[in-house]
C-alpha cells in the first residue's frame, strides 16, 4: 500500500472516530476540533468569565443522568475539545500523567435531572499527546478570540508544565445564580 | 555473496548503459503568480497555483503555528514557532523564523518571549508597512504583542495589550486590534519598533449580543469586519484616529426570516478591484458561527447589495478570493479539498484534492491578505 493511501486511510479512520460522538457534530467545525482529529498539541473552549478553578461546590449530592462519554452529556454544553472520560480519565479528572490546567473557561449548563442551571468549569488536561477520541464541539455562547473568557478558539493549557493538549474535563462548580 | 552483488551491479549497469544516469535535482520556488495561495495546516503552509491547481511548495512550521507572513519583496517568509526541547516536554523556546522564499528553508531566527499563541489565525502575525517590523500576538492568557525587526534580525520589544487581540496592519507603522469591550485599538510604533502612540475607538458593538468575527478582510485602505448577525463595518485610519463606517446588514428581512447567517472557519474574502465581498453563509440559529457554509454570497460593497449567490455541493468551512482582475473563489471543504471557481461567473474550474493535513484557512500572497 502506498504511503498516500496509508495516510488517507488513517485520516478517514480518525474522521470516523471523531465524528461518531454525535450526528449533530458531524458537520460542525472549530479550530480545536481539528486538534482532536489529529492528536498533538492543545485544547478546551467556551462560555463565561475567565476564572481560576475553584472546587468550592460539593457535588456529592448532585444527581445526574446521561453518558459522560457522550458529547450530549449535560455538563458538556459549552465544551470544545476531546472528552477525558474517553481517554482514561473521567468527566472531572484528567487521565494518568495529564496535568489539569489551573485556568479554565466557564459554562452554564442545565441539569436535566433537577432542571437547574450549574456553573461548569472546563479545564484542559495537558502534557500528554492529544487524545483523538470523543471529539466534542459545542459552541453555546461561544465568542471570538478577542474575548478569551468565552472563546472556543483558545488553547487553555496555561500555567501547566507543558502546553500540549490532551483532553478536557467538565467540573461542576455550583448552582448558577440568576445573575450569571 | 560479495561476488554475486558485484555481478548483479555489473548486469545492472550493462542493462542501463544506453540511458544517461539522472541526478536528483532541487527546485526553487518561482515568483508567485497572482493566482497563488496557501493552505495553512497542522504543521505546514502549502502553496498552490489556483490557475493550474498544482502544488508549488511547502513551508514547514511548528505544530499549531497560527499563520505565516510572506514578504516576497525581501524574498522572505516569517512564522512564529514554538518548540519544546523534548517534543511535548522540556524547555520551551519560541522564535520568529525567517524562511528563504526561494528554497523554503529556515535561514535565521529571532528569539521571542515564550508567549506565542497556538491555533490558526491569519491575524496573529502581521508585517507592518515599513516592511521592517513584524508583530506577533501573545497570550498567556495575558494578551500582548512581540515586535521583531526582521531587517536587523532583532527582538524590538513587547507591548502589553490587555483585552485586545489580532493584528490588522494599517498605514504609518501601525496596527489595529479588536477588543473584548467592543472597541478597536490602534498602536503606532516608532522607527525602533517601540510603541509611540495608542488610540482607542468608542465601543461600537456588543460582544455578548452581536460580536464581530475574529476573521477580517483587507480593503485598499483598511479592514472589513462582519458581525455574527451580518453587520458590516469598514475600519480605516486617519493619522492616529480610527474611523468607522456606518454599519449596514448584508441580510434582508427575508434572509433573516430564512435564518441565513455568516459562518465557518474563514467566513469572507474581499476582491479589492471590484469591491465585491464574498461571504460564507448557512441557515441556522444563534451560536452557529462555526457551522460550515451552504452558500457563498457576493456583496457589492459600494451598492451595499447582494449581487450573486451560489450553493456549494458539499459543506465548506473556509473561503478566500484571489486579487486577479478576474478573481477566483477558493473554497475549502470539510473533505480537505479546495474547490476553485471563477469568481465572477461562479463556474467550477477545478478541484485541488488533499490540500493539506487538517487544513484550516486559505491565504493569498499579497501584503496582509
Amino acid at each position: 500500500m502506498k504511503r498516500n493511501s496509508l495516510i488517507d486511510n488513517a485520516w478517514q479512520w480518525l474522521d470516523r472516530k471523531t465524528d461518531r460522538s454525535s450526528r449533530q457534530l458531524a458537520r460542525r467545525t472549530s479550530r480545536r476540533s481539528f486538534i482532536a482529529r489529529l492528536g498533538m498539541a492543545v485544547a478546551g473552549m467556551s462560555v463565561l468569565p475567565l476564572l481560576p478553578v475553584m472546587r468550592a461546590f460539593a457535588a456529592e449530592n448532585l444527581k445526574e443522568t446521561g453518558d459522560p462519554r457522550s458529547c450530549d452529556y449535560w455538563r458538556y454544553c459549552a465544551l470544545d475539545g476531546t472528552l477525558c472520560s474517553c481517554c482514561g480519565g473521567t468527566q472531572s479528572s484528567c487521565p494518568p500523567g495529564a496535568e489539569p490546567s489551573p485556568i479554565s473557561w466557564i459554562g452554564t449548563c442545565r441539569n436535566p435531572v433537577d432542571d437547574k442551571d450549574y456553573l461548569i468549569s472546563y479545564n484542559d488536561c495537558c502534557g500528554q499527546d492529544t487524545c483523538g477520541r470523543c471529539g466534542c464541539h459545542n459552541t453555546e455562547r461561544e465568542r471570538p478570540v478577542y474575548y478569551p473568557s468565552k472563546a472556543g478558539a483558545v488553547l487553555w493549557c496555561f500555567g501547566t508544565e507543558s502546553r500540549t493538549y490532551h483532553c478536557t474535563v467538565g467540573v461542576v462548580l455550583g448552582e448558577a445564580s440568576d445573575a450569571s | 555473496m560479495r561476488v554475486m552483488i558485484l555481478v548483479l551491479l555489473c548486469l545492472s549497469f550493462t542493462a542501463n548503459a544506453q540511458v544517461a544516469p539522472e541526478t536528483v535535482g532541487q527546485e526553487k520556488l518561482a515568483a508567485p503568480g497572482p493566482g497563488w495561495f496557501l493552505v495553512q495546516s497542522w504543521t505546514a503552509a502549502t502553496l498552490f497555483d489556483s490557475e493550474t491547481g498544482e502544488m508549488q511548495g511547502t513551508v514547514t512550521v511548528s505544530p499549531l503555528t497560527p499563520a505565516i507572513e510572506p514578504n516576497f519583496p525581501r524574498k522572505e517568509i516569517y512564522a512564529a514557532e514554538s518548540f519544546y526541547s523534548r517534543g511535548v516536554r522540556g524547555e520551551r523556546s519560541d522564535v520568529l523564523t525567517i524562511f528563504d522564499a526561494e528554497n523554503l528553508r529556515a535561514i535565521d531566527e529571532v528569539a521571542l518571549p515564550p508567549k506565542t499563541t497556538p491555533l490558526w489565525f491569519r491575524n496573529y502575525i502581521g508585517l507592518l508597512d515599513d516592511e521592517r517590523h513584524v508583530a506577533v500576538f501573545n497570550m498567556t492568557p495575558a494578551q500582548s504583542i512581540s515586535i521583531v525587526d526582521v531587517v536587523d534580525r532583532e527582538f524590538a520589544g513587547e507591548i502589553s495589550t490587555p483585552g485586545c487581540a489580532l493584528i490588522l496592519p494599517v498605514a504609518k507603522r501601525s496596527f489595529i486590534m479588536i477588543c473584548g469591550d467592543g472597541s478597536l485599538q490602534l498602536i503606532r510604533l516608532d522607527e525602533n519598533g517601540i510603541e509611540a502612540k495608542r488610540t482607542r475607538s468608542k465601543s461600537f458593538f456588543a460582544v455578548e449580543k452581536d460580536a464581530v468575527f475574529d476573521q477580517v478582510a483587507r480593503t485598499a485602505d483598511g479592514w472589513l469586519l462582519l458581525s455574527h448577525e451580518g453587520l458590516v463595518f469598514h475600519v480605516t485610519t486617519k493619522g492616529d484616529d480610527i474611523q468607522l463606517s456606518k454599519p449596514w446588514s448584508i441580510l434582508t428581512d427575508k434572509d433573516k426570516e430564512e435564518t441565513w447567517r455568516p459562518g465557518g472557519l474563514q467566513i469572507m474574502g474581499y476582491h479589492r478591484e471590484s469591491g465585491v465581498l464574498y461571504v460564507l453563509m448557512h441557515k441556522g440559529g444563534i451560536d452557529t458561527h462555526y457551522e460550515p457554509g451552504e452558500e457563498v454570497w457576493l456583496i457589492d460593497m459600494a451598492r451595499q447589495k447582494r449581487i450573486g449567490r451560489m450553493a456549494f455541493e458539499v459543506p465548506t468551512k473556509s473561503i478566500q478570493v484571489t486579487q486577479e482582475s478576474a478573481p477566483k473563489l477558493l473554497a475549502l471543504t470539510n473533505e480537505a479539498n479546495v474547490e476553485v471557481y471563477d469568481g465572477q461567473l461562479l463556474r467550477h474550474l477545478r478541484t485541488i484534492k488533499s490540500a493539506g493535513a487538517s487544513p484550516q484557512f486559505l491565504q493569498t500572497l499579497g501584503r496582509h491578505d
